[in-house]
């Protein structure tokens, strides 16, 4: 049988770096084919060279057994290769149907008009492929499942010979990745090959036929999904004697609440507040000591930045009682131009945190000395590899760069600490070391601050919680200890239970995902 | 760290300095191009350029200098507001509200004391470059209006203005030209040195850029304008400041200092207010502002290297017979050469300091 993709000693260098070095994929046709490697191993670069939107430098790729030389994706998309990239590529205003005949040029007619049957072809192949679409739904008003499931109808509306799915489980609760899953299961069944790149390791083994590893743009391995564990390929990932300590999936979890319990450093009494984007507030209760840390779980977007803005102060409640110190370190979301300035050296990100502070100041003047004194314990005591007071943030590593904002968060507040999606993008090994770097401050003693761990990654939130509660439509749900696994809380991420006695509105069933309404 | 002043800047960086001289350079070099292709030797254009500007005392302090007077106060206005990623396209109306105000305030206070009238004079020059330039900050902070559109436009505003109150209320009471009176000496600027036109506003220009470099440098205030003009959104969630009052302030100083320039370059050379006070230097500012990277002090150097241009460009007409709006024509592609080595040093810095693809590729 013919490969829907060959590749053969694929290189692509960028810069003096090889982001794929002599790689052999191949992908057949009807396959689910699993894309392990941890961030920079290679991955999107493979899945961008098959897309046409990266030339390689040398090897040969073949299509469906015609070599090609893939110049541009609308060549690719001529031969049937379709790419789901982990940024959706959608318009916001545009309706779930205006995206798909969008990309699509054999909706249009000559005129740039759509033609009058293509409503019909849509709903028919949205119908055969079983998958739910919200055609007359702007796309900003959808929850990320949905958006995803557009993004595979507009992808699969040609006759797409090979799907590229770059990490389309990153931002889908457990049950939707079951979805997820079963659609492509069927897309694959009639004929279509499926790359899905991805770094979870249990799901991938779950959905793909076959598996290949990369590692620092090298292949590694190519197995049958069912003739190898999950940790023979973390071993493949990381190099041999890598850090499975740091893998998810373990979950070492309750420590439970030693007997006098410590101070209670933030509290939140029935608060409710609005969000300009996404979901606000209702009613969320919550306390926070010293020394521990509270997860907060969740499928993105469910009022989690609210949550975050206000234990921060840097939103005022709308209704309830906040208790918060003065101030909260924060660590944001995105670290470059939210957590960090890159152009900024990292005396002066820290700077960020403490220039209004009287310990700083020298008259009218900012003591930068004093700054760069706390700048260089910081970097010190935060292991900032590279890191010096002078060097710019921009230079410094992803997990480094956090490293540096966890440690200026603290050196901001030493009461209360948010850290929301603290690993996001960052390598496995840089992972371990800022989780690492987290539970360790929360082991300060008494000068530990409470932490409050907002994520959507489950294992993380397993890994390191002492205590547990899940963020739905803006509420937030208690997670008592004994429910603390990942089918439990995946359940709890879909407004599917009412534990902790929250009531539950009927259009939480309405669609399974985490659509969000507007108010 | 070997970083013993205590300014987090002063990395022994010189590619900024590197960059402008590039600049210059690829500049002089295009400009030579099209001299000869116009028909006229560049050695010979260039040569009367510098003697112009250079070739004697009189011509570098009573010409260079005195044109690169209003150039660095405007200049000094542009650096402040872009650092704070505000956009001031508006120097040039700022100037003439400035040099409306310190007139009006001249000729109609009866002060015959220089300690009192001068000083006066200064405040209502910069409260009204600050005013006008209050008009786009109000656009911008409430309504969201881009200031690159609200600041140049106000500029035709400030004109028109000015073209009103010479032709009417302010006409000279001899009422034979379209100017003002003569502002009184007590309103005038002292000359530094016996014999030269150079004029105290020269010194006020250095002071403001000393003074600005300080203040962004070295205080929390200045440091707000840096974190703002680097990110807004990491100011406001990591800085934990609102960003609205430090935009607010970058226009107002802003205005203020280009409203100065234009009073001092009435109080200092002029003596009255007439239509077309200013060639446009408040647009040549924007390449002042860049040529020196924002940087306060390098302001000084870059205004002088465009006021030897606009002193040199007469000298240029009369030696070589080149037309003066060749000089206009160097000044906007400085701004272009300027861009472009940015552009380019910024190409090489991250092939350079990634050597690798890290950002094309870390969601691999």
């Amino acid at each position: 049988m013919t490969a829907a993709v060959s590749l053969r000693g694929v290189t692509k260098r960028f810069g003096a770096l090889r982001a794929l070095d002599a790689v052999d994929f191949e992908l057949a046709p009807g396959e689910i084919h699993g894309l392990l490697g941890e961030n920079g191993a290679g991955k999107t670069t493979l899945a961008r060279v098959v897309a046409g939107l990266l030339a390689p430098d040398a090897g040969r790729v073949q299509i469906g057994g015609r070599e090609v030389r893939l110049g541009s994706a609308a060549e690719a998309r001529a031969l049937g290769v379709a790419m789901v990239h982990q940024h959706f590529s959608l318009v916001p205003r545009f309706t779930g149907f205006e995206n798909v005949a969008l990309f699509n040029a054999e909706a249009w007619t000559p005129r740039g008009g759509v033609r009058d049957d293509y409503r019909g072809r849509i709903e028919a192949r949205a119908a055969e492929l079983r998958l739910p679409v919200q055609l007359d739904v702007p796309v900003e008003r959808m929850g990320v499942a949905d958006r995803q499931r557009i993004e595979i109808l507009k992808a699969l509306m040609g006759e797409t010979r090979v799907l590229l799915l770059d990490e389309p489980t990153a931002v889908l609760a457990p049950q939707e990745v079951e979805g997820l899953f079963a659609v492509l299961r069927r897309v694959a069944a009639a004929g279509t090959g499926i790359v899905l790149v991805a770094h979870k390791l249990d799901e991938v083994l779950a959905a793909a036929g076959r598996v290949t590893v990369l590692r620092r743009g090298r292949w590694v391995l190519t197995r049958e999904a069912g003739g190898v564990t999950a940790r023979e390929l973390a071993d493949a990932m990381v190099g041999v004697g890598g850090v499975a300590a740091g893998l998810p999936g373990g979950g070492s979890v309750l420590a439970g609440q030693e007997a006098p319990a410590p101070a209670i450093v933030a509290e939140l009494k029935d608060v409710s507040a609005a969000s300009v984007s996404g979901a606000g507030l209702r009613g969320v209760s919550l306390a926070v000591r010293r020394g521990e840390i509270l997860g907060i779980a969740g499928v993105g977007g469910n009022g989690q930045r609210t949550l975050a803005s206000v234990l921060a102060g840097l939103q005022a409640p709308d209704a309830g009682e906040a208790v918060l110190p003065a101030e909260a370190g924060w660590i944001p979301q995105e670290r470059d131009g939210e957590g960090l300035v890159n152009d900024f050296t990292i005396a002066e990100n820290v700077a960020l945190a403490v220039h209004a502070k009287g310990a700083y100041r020298r008259g009218p003047w900012l003591d930068w000395a004093e700054v760069e004194e706390a700048a260089a314990a910081l970097v010190g005591e935060m292991d900032v590899r590279s890191g010096a007071p002078g060097v710019a943030a921009g230079t410094l590593s992803g997990g480094n760069q956090q490293k540096m904002v966890a440690g200026r968060e603290f050196l901001r507040s030493g009461k209360l600490l948010v850290a929301e999606s603290p690993t996001r993008g960052l390598d496995v090994k840089a992972t371990v070391a800022v989780r690492e770097r987290i539970t360790a401050l929360a082991k300060h003693g008494d000068r530990a601050p409470g932490i409050v761990l907002i994520s959507t990654d489950l294992d993380e939130i397993l890994e390191l919680s002492d205590r547990i509660a899940v963020m739905v439509r803006g509420r937030l749900i208690p997670v008592p200890p004994e429910d603390h696994n990942p089918a439990a809380i995946g359940e709890l991420m879909l407004g599917a239970g009412s534990r902790g006695g929250v009531r539950h509105q009927a259009d939480a069933r309405d669609r399974p995902g985490a659509r969000e309404t507007a108010g | 760290m070997s970083d013993q002043s205590g300014t987090p800047r002063v990395r022994a960086d010189l590619r900024p300095a590197l960059g402008a001289a590039a600049a210059l350079l690829a500049t002089m070099a295009i400009a030579a191009a099209l001299l000869a292709l116009g028909g006229h030797s560049p050695a010979v254009a260039f040569g009367a350029l510098a003697r112009g500007a250079f070739g004697s005392w009189h011509n570098f302090i009573s010409v260079t200098l005195v044109q690169a007077t209003p150039l660095l106060l405007t200049g000094l206005a542009v650096a402040l507001a872009f650092k704070a990623r505000v956009w001031n396209i508006g120097a040039e109306g700022q100037l003439h509200a400035g040099a409306l105000a310190g007139v009006a305030v001249a000729v109609s206070v009866p002060a015959s004391s220089a300690f009192l009238l001068l000083p006066a004079t200064l405040l209502a020059a910069a409260a009204a470059g600050a005013l006008w330039a209050s008009v786009p900050a109000a656009m911008k902070t409430r309504m969201g209006v881009g200031e690159v559109i609200t600041t140049l436009l106000m500029n035709f505003v400030a004109l028109f203005l000015a073209q009103f109150l010479v032709h009417g209320p302010l006409r000279e009471s001899r009422g034979v030209f379209n100017q003002t009176d003569a502002i009184p000496a007590a309103a005038q600027l002292p000359t530094l040195i016996p014999g030269f036109r150079l004029h105290l506003g020269f010194l006020i220009g250095i002071l403001i850029a000393v003074a600005l470099w300080l203040y962004l440098a070295r205080t929390p205030g200045g440091f707000r304008i840096r974190a703002v003009g680097a990110s807004p959104r990491a100011a406001e969630v990591s800085g934990r400041f609102r960003t609205t009052p430090v935009i607010w302030r970058a226009f107002l100083v802003s205005g203020a200092i280009a409203g100065l320039a234009g009073w001092i370059q009435v109080s200092g050379i002029t003596h009255r207010m007439y239509e077309g006070l200013s060639p446009g230097w408040g647009y040549t500012a924007i390449a002042v502002a860049l040529l020196a990277r924002l940087h306060p002090l390098a302001a000084v150097l870059t205004a002088i290297v465009f006021g030897a241009l606009s002193a040199g460009g007469g000298a240029m007409q009369r030696e070589a017979g080149v037309p003066d709006v060749w000089v206009r024509g160097i000044e906007a592609l400085v701004i272009l050469a300027v861009l472009t080595v940015d552009r380019v040093l910024q190409t090489i810095d991250r092939r350079a300091a990634r050597g690798s693809p890290r950002a094309a590729h870390s969601r691999a």
